[in-house]
């Protein structure tokens, strides 16, 4: 079951980073980019649990930190997808997953990886973060983040559900 | 709820795997953090070969959601196109929706053409087929071209309107562009018509560069453009080529030196087709690329935009500075299209 789990994970996290590398962030939407791959890295950890989430967080930020064009700091969007992944899977209930509840977390969880992302690389020393723009980025990417939700966190779990269907939640 | 999350918390091996995986990432975030090639330039280079090939792929695939450039910006215009489209039928549709992405890639292709004509710059023309998103805070695209069309590292990419950037990385069949306005861009620039140099950082914005004159006492002034300056054999940057112009000055004349806002003319946030310079031209096409051209070039058909330029072909003048930007121009005194052995710097120009 492992195996299909670990399939799964890995095709949905590299589908995910190639859609916003080559689609999203062409897209010239305004503000941040749809943070797709966070979206997904919620809804595999609300299928999975918290320690798969954890394990899902951390691939992704490395997939997308060696993905060209590379050019975030590695490691740091892989600490910041474990961290999410983790809370996603401990803190939220199964039972308790109605759209808006599902909107609202994965709202707060690309606004809080973008900003958690600023905090990180200022903080290790990076002196690339333009301040002023964070507002609007955090902002917007919460908002991309609320529209995503209700299409990708349902397409995801029917996928989980048909694939491993030992998976009750 | 509660009870999940205990029996979670306090699981042994959970709590093991959770360290281990921090551990790696706070290691890996030091190690790439610590500049300069670092251990993962390899690694990187290896899954950039992997997955350069699936973007090329995938950006095939998507080329015509992102290939009309002005979709976002005319949002309205776009959906009463949409149901005009929808009254058509789909074989319509599908034909009209890749004749205007054509247009597109031919208009700027055209645009590239010229400035490369102009500047007798030889370029490699690519597509941007993937970018780093915003809240990364680091401008880098990749493109789709890459060390088997001849790029190497270092070389200058451009557009239609002017510069972009400079290679960082190649691999087989992509290359990873550094674009100028990202904060660890640093271009030696001159102001067209003057000989006045200076330094021109990223700042991290789109649309906005900081030029940095050498010389405290320069006289800038809102409108006047800047072209690269030119380094050694082309790279990084070859000379002549548009960048942008100042749309402010502060600082005043006397202090250590003067920062000049600088508007790129290049829309960073929307390109699609690019060209790398894999060879600069034999001698520094000065100002004659700039948009509103002066006497060399007969066929004026840019936007225009207020460029103080005379040609002054004559007279160099051999800044002493050692500044990044070496010196380069006329570079090969007798046509022998070898790009390497540059020449002893500030010789004459024509």
């Amino acid at each position: 079951m492992w195996i299909r789990q670990t399939v799964i994970c890995a095709s949905v996290i590299v589908l995910a980073v190639m859609l916003q590398l080559t689609l999203l962030s062409r897209l010239g939407l305004p503000g941040a980019t749809p943070d797709l791959v966070v979206v997904c890295v919620v809804a595999l950890a609300l299928a999975y649990g918290p320690l798969t989430g954890a394990v899902v967080g951390f691939a992704a930020g490395l997939v997308i930190g060696f993905t060209p064009p590379a050019g975030g700091v590695i490691g740091i969007q892989a600490l910041i997808f474990l961290v999410i992944g983790f809370l996603t899977g401990a803190v939220v209930d199964p039972r308790d997953r109605t759209v808006p509840v599902l909107m609202g977390l994965v709202g707060l969880s690309t606004g809080a990886a973008t900003l958690a992302y600023a905090v990180l690389i200022a903080g290790f020393g990076g002196n690339q973060v333009a301040w002023d723009a964070v507002p609007a980025l955090v902002l917007t990417s919460s908002l991309y983040g609320l529209i995503l939700a209700p299409v990708v966190v349902p397409t995801i779990s029917w996928l989980v559900r048909r694939v491993t269907p030992e998976i009750a939640s | 709820m509660l009870s999940r999350e205990t029996q979670v918390m306090l699981n042994q091996r959970t709590r093991i795997i959770l360290a281990v995986l921090i551990i790696i990432a706070l290691t890996f975030t030091i190690l790439d953090l610590r500049g300069g090639k670092g251990p993962f330039s390899s690694v990187r280079s290896v899954v950039s070969s992997a997955l350069g090939g699936v973007q090329v792929a995938a950006s095939v695939i998507v080329s015509p959601i992102t290939g009309v450039g002005s979709w976002w910006g005319t949002w309205g215009d776009q959906r009463a196109r949409i149901a005009e489209l929808e009254s058509g039928n789909a074989t319509l549709q599908d034909a009209l929706v890749r004749s205007a992405e054509d247009r597109a890639r031919a208009d700027g292709l055209d645009q590239l053409l010229r400035v490369a004509g102009v500047g007798r710059y030889r370029i490699v023309p690519a597509e941007v087929i993937a970018v780093e998103p915003a809240q990364d805070f680091s401008w880098t695209v990749t493109i789709d071209a890459g060390r088997d069309d001849g790029l190497l590292a270092d070389m200058t990419v451009i557009n239609g309107q002017g510069l972009i950037g400079r290679i960082l990385s190649t691999t087989k069949t992509t290359a990873t562009v550094v674009l100028i306005v990202d904060v660890s861009s640093a271009v030696g620039a001159r102001v067209a018509g003057t000989e006045e140099i200076g330094i021109l950082s990223g700042t991290g914005r789109q649309d906005s560069l900081e030029f940095q004159t050498l010389d405290p006492l320069a006289s800038l002034k809102s409108g006047q453009a800047l072209v690269t300056f030119g380094s050694r054999s082309g790279r990084p940057y070859a000379p002549g080529i548009p960048i942008g112009e100042v749309v402010g000055v502060s600082g005043t004349a006397g202090q250590l030196t003067r920062i000049a806002t600088v508007r790129p003319f290049a829309d960073v946030s929307q390109l699609s087709i690019v060209g790398v310079v894999i060879r600069p031209p034999r001698e520094d096409p000065r100002d004659s690329v700039l948009p509103s051209p002066p006497a060399t070039t007969t066929d004026a058909s840019a936007l225009a935009s207020p460029s103080p330029s005379g040609v002054d072909d004559g007279a160099s003048p051999a800044p002493t500075a050692s500044t990044k930007p070496k010196k380069e121009k006329a570079a090969k005194p007798v046509p022998s299209p070898t790009p390497s052995a540059g020449t002893s710097a500030s010789s004459e120009s024509n």
